[in-house]
């Protein structure tokens, strides 16, 4: 439960992140490729300037896809809450974000759950709409 | 769910609020306006305004103020004219510097790659003065920015020096800076720039014979006010004056999240290759 609440409120602070961050959204990301899927993580990069998580994805026809996922900064992270023990490698997820503008699976993380609570989000981020998006009540 | 818990996302959901609607009209600086955790830009978390407002401002040994921070905020963000302060259209740019500014394109911010944010620039991440003291006193005052220098570090001269003729200054990214104290305030004088850096992601331009003076101010405990002339008649029509704010960042002596951070930027930096192009050239593309 503690995880949820930091979860959504990191996520919730993401939602401005578009226009404070280190770059902005729409240069690199593509607000039409909205994408929802499940994977297996197979790396948590606690890098600057900003974090990934990286995805292993099973398309139709089998064949994977290792997603790129991008976050905002680990230092912003951390002063979230959000802490090494939170996602692993492993972990079965749920994830949504938007793909790439031109390598679709270089993508911006919107929303990630495990996968066994899909409705409990680690981690959301507003997208391209982020300063703009409607806020959940509390 | 606790109810401590509920307050902070309550708290984050309203400082989440207030940054969606006031970054570009307050200098980047939004806070929560409810008790508890503070955030700033967001990203930050800063001590609350009553806190600010009702502890004594500290001073060091010597009876100097103490302006250390950690600071967040205090700077441009997005649009310097408006992060600043201005009306739109009001900072007196000349054409050639205004057309140069509609025609960049935030990917070619130098600073997306890594490259110093230079003078009256911030981001969401802390930055702090450190004061080094000698037998002779105070002679050194560094900026350092957990995030946007580069790694680098802005030295002041406290020690009476002048700036250096022109001809013997290669122009720098950060410039030549002397300062002094005025009282409680720090006056810093900045001159020597290179043009290549952005005064915000917009990409005001500037020139060579940019010449800031900075006037810092801890107005409160909390709080440090920062007025500024800046003068460029290579760029603008005219010096123009500037405010910004900066709040100090809330303590956290656990994760060290209360203290600057380690930040090195070249780490893995992938900008550009979701999208294919090549950031931060500076040249608009």
């Amino acid at each position: 439960m503690r995880l949820g609440i930091l979860g959504v409120a990191l996520g919730l602070i993401g939602m401005a992140a578009p226009v404070v961050a280190h770059h902005g959204f729409d240069t690199e990301y593509d607000a039409k490729k909205r994408v929802k899927l499940a994977g297996t993580v197979t790396e948590v990069a606690w890098t600057n300037p900003h974090m990934r998580v990286y995805i292993d994805v099973a398309g139709p026809d089998g064949k994977v896809t290792n997603w790129n996922m991008e976050l905002t900064s680990p230092n912003s992270i951390r002063r979230q809450g959000w802490g090494p023990n939170d996602l692993k490698k492993g972990d079965k997820v749920v994830f949504e974000g938007f793909g790439g503008l031109v390598v679709e699976s270089r993508g911006s993380l919107m929303y990630i759950a495990k996968a066994e609570t899909p409705d409990k989000p680690l981690f959301t981020q507003g997208g391209p709409d982020g300063q703009q998006a409607p806020l959940p009540t509390p | 769910m606790g109810s401590r818990l509920l307050s902070r996302l309550r708290n984050v959901l309203a400082a989440v609020v207030l940054a969606s609607a006031g970054v570009a009209a307050q200098g980047g600086v939004t806070l929560t306006r409810e008790g508890g955790v503070a955030f700033i830009n967001p990203g930050s978390p800063v001590v609350s305004e009553s806190e600010a407002a009702s502890r004594p401002v500290p001073r060091l040994p010597d009876g100097t103020i103490d302006l250390t921070g950690p600071w967040v905020g205090g700077g441009a963000i997005q649009d310097i004219e408006a992060n600043g302060g201005l009306k739109p259209g009001e900072l007196p740019l000349l054409p050639w510097a205004r057309e140069l500014r509609d025609k960049r394109r935030s990917q070619d911010d130098p600073y997306t790659v890594c490259l110093p944010m230079s003078v009256l620039r911030t981001n969401p991440y802390p930055w702090t003065f450190a004061m080094s003291y000698t037998s002779r006193g105070l002679s050194h005052v560094y900026k350092l920015n957990e995030l946007g220098d580069a790694g680098n570090h802005r030295v002041i001269y406290m020690d009476g020096r002048t700036h250096p003729p022109k001809d013997e200054w290669v122009p720098n990214w950060l410039g030549h800076s002397i300062g002094r104290f005025e009282g409680d305030t720090l006056v810093v004088d900045t001159v020597g720039f290179n043009d290549k850096w952005w005064f915000d992601r917009r990409g005001t331009p500037h020139t060579g014979q940019l010449h800031v003076s900075e006037r810092y101010t801890r107005v409160n405990y909390g709080t440090l006010r920062l007025n500024a002339t800046v003068e460029d008649p290579g760029a603008l029509s005219r010096p123009v004056n500037l405010t910004f704010t900066a709040r100090l960042l809330r303590p956290d002596a656990r994760t060290g999240a209360g203290d600057i951070m380690e930040f090195i930027c070249h780490e893995n930096n992938q900008y550009g290759s979701a999208g294919q192009f090549q950031p931060g050239t500076g040249r608009g593309n």
